[in-house]
């Protein structure tokens, strides 16, 4: 049989067939732990993917799966069982975006993500892990192999196939860490992106502790630390208060309705984050809330943004 | 939505759902948004095509003992000498083995062979619950056949390989998923219709098309009136669902319908009622289109191997040679299935030995 005409050009460094063999083996080797740390996400209206990077049950996601910070979702582990979380930090710019795993009694499974930027080199080899299409459990994960064909500020670009359902999840290195966070398809088979870990790293370094990284989105301005959603009566209801916050001292319980910020009737979320926003930290603001159909008033004092707060 | 009706309405409410909220932006948001970063990152180093995982640097030293096990795959042509799929040579007298529902018929098709010589083909067994056809190259003998060897030792990220297109250019991938049953729900024309009957009672309205489905492919509009199908006149559009999920995908329906006054007539290749309802809107698309039956197998193998419809029916190979599978369906952009041997070669086998020697009629003794 003669050969097949490809040229070969002795120059370039071919891939050995050892090459091939190890990448095989060594993803093998790292994919039982990758699996255990992939999850799905379901919002609202839609199924993606994301991944567990501390035992706490911190977690990595795209910020077009969970859209906004305090939102709760579903998150569905490999085995089927189904977890609430709640998003943190979204970076609508970079779509890198961060949730928590409410659960924080157990040591969840998770992998580590690399800080070491500049690894991720084109040529490296890579892998990926998602749920295109949603969670189907008879499936299972959806690995795939390829190399990392691009880095840019905030991207990775690699030749992983990627579709819808794989938002949020992990691009791993051959070390086993996640080096990425799936993002975006363009029309091409190798053009699959996905977020660096650049834009979660610079967030990160900025505040260090995962207290911190919670209210990621918050912004400037004073700190209440009320996570607030509409209530099917299109009611403005606190859905969590966060620990150690200025609103949990003054006994503002999650399921309070909040009817007036300082004499201001309060209808909606963004009216309402502005409200907190435009005070500084030290003003004091008096909620109407209800609960249970009673109302009362609760006055707060607004510290400062939770940077300094977690090293009281 | 209200009054129209999909030709399934079982969980559409969750596949619409996903296609707007997170679908949408990962494909949509990049295609807008590939021009804007080719502009601001000129200078970024690129990894040549030639050294990314499918590029002819990388797959050097495969190609340089691949051609040999290669020559288990042939092609399909039609009568015009146009590629129509692949098929692997599964016996050196010539028996080779394809994906039915790509082939509805044999009649005016031939094997391409690797030496270039093309046979006529006899159609010996069709198989729709693996979607399989046997058949044998007329008056050839001495082929190379496939090597199949068992894949039960297979484990996630095992690499694969197949080859891709006329020329059998060599594709890697690996194992993606867990192997299993992938069930079914019959097959689909692609169109939403009009609950109400048509002013005149007489069809069925169609309200829209689903992108890259059979009604699309058979040039069906949106506001065509479906008057018939197959001998059947259709009132109904609950009737249109009952006829159509009665077949299976690959099937060829006549479609009679009014256009402008006319009446027309067209026929359709049925598709995965699945498929159909997930890729409304191309949502999964798949870079090179996906086969028109993408379930109801018994057995199946997943992989990310980049490869095209046409490529179906050719054989799965690991990196040894030895072949692992028959590729079975081109499902998206991430997937494709592949029968492993287990699931069908035993069966074959016993196909084949029929084929050679029919069994006798038995003698009965009446005592």
């Amino acid at each position: 049989m003669a050969m097949v005409g490809i040229a070969v050009n002795a120059e370039v460094p071919k891939t050995d067939l050892n090459t091939l063999l190890q990448v095989q083996s060594q993803v093998q080797k790292l994919f039982p732990q990758a699996k255990a740390a992939l999850v799905a996400i379901q919002t609202g209206g839609g199924t993606a993917s994301g991944v567990i990077i501390s035992p706490s049950g911190l977690l990595l996601t795209a910020a077009h799966v969970v859209d906004k910070p305090g939102r709760e979702i579903r998150v569905v582990l490999q085995d089927g069982t189904v977890t609430m979380a709640k998003s943190l930090g979204v970076d609508q710019a970079t779509d890198a975006a961060l949730a928590q795993l409410k659960d924080l009694a157990k040591p969840w499974p998770s992998v580590n993500l690399s800080r070491d930027l500049g690894k991720a080199q084109p040529g490296e080899w890579c892998f990926a892990l998602g749920h295109p299409g949603g969670f189907d459990k008879a499936r299972g994960p959806v690995l795939r192999v390829g190399k990392i064909v691009k880095q840019t500020a905030n991207n990775l670009h690699s030749d992983c196939v990627l579709m819808g359902g794989d938002s949020g999840g992990p691009l791993f290195n051959m070390d086993g860490e996640v080096i990425g966070i799936h993002s975006q398809i363009w029309e091409e088979r190798d053009q699959n992106v996905h977020v660096s870990m650049a834009p979660f790293l610079r967030s990160w370094d900025a505040m260090q502790a995962s207290q911190v990284i919670r209210v990621w989105g918050i912004g400037a301005g004073g700190y209440l630390g009320v996570a607030t959603r509409m209530t099917d009566q299109v009611e403005l209801e606190v859905a969590d208060v966060i620990e150690g916050s200025p609103a949990l001292r003054a006994g503002v319980l999650a399921g309070d309705v909040i009817l007036e910020l300082n004499g201001d009737a309060m209808t909606d979320q963004h009216q309402f984050t502005a409200a907190v926003k435009a005070k500084a930290a030290g003003d004091v603001v008096n909620l109407k809330l209800r609960r249970a159909g009673k109302e009362r008033q609760v006055v707060v004092t607004l510290t400062q943004k939770p940077k300094e707060e977690s090293t009281e | 939505m209200m009054g129209h009706s999909f030709e399934l309405s079982i969980g559409l409410a969750s596949h619409a759902a996903w296609r707007v909220t997170v679908l949408g932006p990962l494909a949509w948001l990049g295609l807008l948004l590939s021009a804007l970063a080719v502009h601001a990152q000129p200078s970024r180093p690129t990894l040549p095509l030639e050294d990314r995982t499918n590029g002819h640097h990388t797959l050097a030293v495969l190609n340089e003992f691949f051609p040999a096990a290669l020559a288990c795959v042939v092609h399909i042509e039609d009568s015009q000498g146009k590629t129509v799929c692949a098929a692997t040579i599964v016996d050196g007298d010539g028996y080779v083995l394809m994906k039915a529902s790509e082939l509805p018929e044999l009649k005016h098709m031939h094997v391409k062979l690797v030496n270039g010589r093309a046979a006529g083909l006899r159609e010996i067994r069709r198989d729709s619950r693996m979607d399989l056809l046997l058949a044998q190259a007329i008056g050839v003998t001495g082929l190379k056949a496939a090597n199949f060897g068992g894949t039960r030792s297979l484990a996630h990220g095992q690499w694969l390989c197949s080859g891709s297109g006329k020329n059998r250019a060599l594709r890697i991938g690996i194992v993606s998923a867990n192997r299993r049953r992938v069930p079914g729900l019959g097959a689909a024309l692609g169109v939403r219709m009009d609950e109400k009957q048509s002013k005149n009672g007489k069809g069925v309205r169609i309200v829209s098309i689903a992108t890259d489905s059979p009604a699309e492919a058979a040039g069906l509009m949106a506001e065509d009136v479906i008057v018939a199908i197959g001998d059947e006149r259709v009132e109904q559009f609950k009737r249109v669902h009952e006829i159509v999920s009665k077949r299976q995908p690959g099937e060829v329906v006549e479609v009679r319908y009014l256009r402008e006054g006319k009446t027309l007539a067209s026929r359709v290749r049925l598709a995965s009622r699945t498929k159909v309802l997930q890729n409304w809107e191309g949502e999964d698309f798949a870079n090179g289109g996906i086969s028109l039956r993408t379930d109801n197998f018994p057995d199946v193998l997943q992989h990310d191997l980049p490869l095209v419809p046409a490529d179906m029916g050719g054989p799965l190979f690991m990196l040894d040679g030895s072949v692992v599978g028959i590729n079975i369906a081109r499902v998206d952009r991430v997937t494709t299935f592949a029968l492993p041997t287990e699931a069908f070669w035993a069966e074959v086998r016993q196909w084949i030995d029929f084929d050679r020697q029919p069994p006798k009629a038995q003698s009965v003794n009446v005592d």
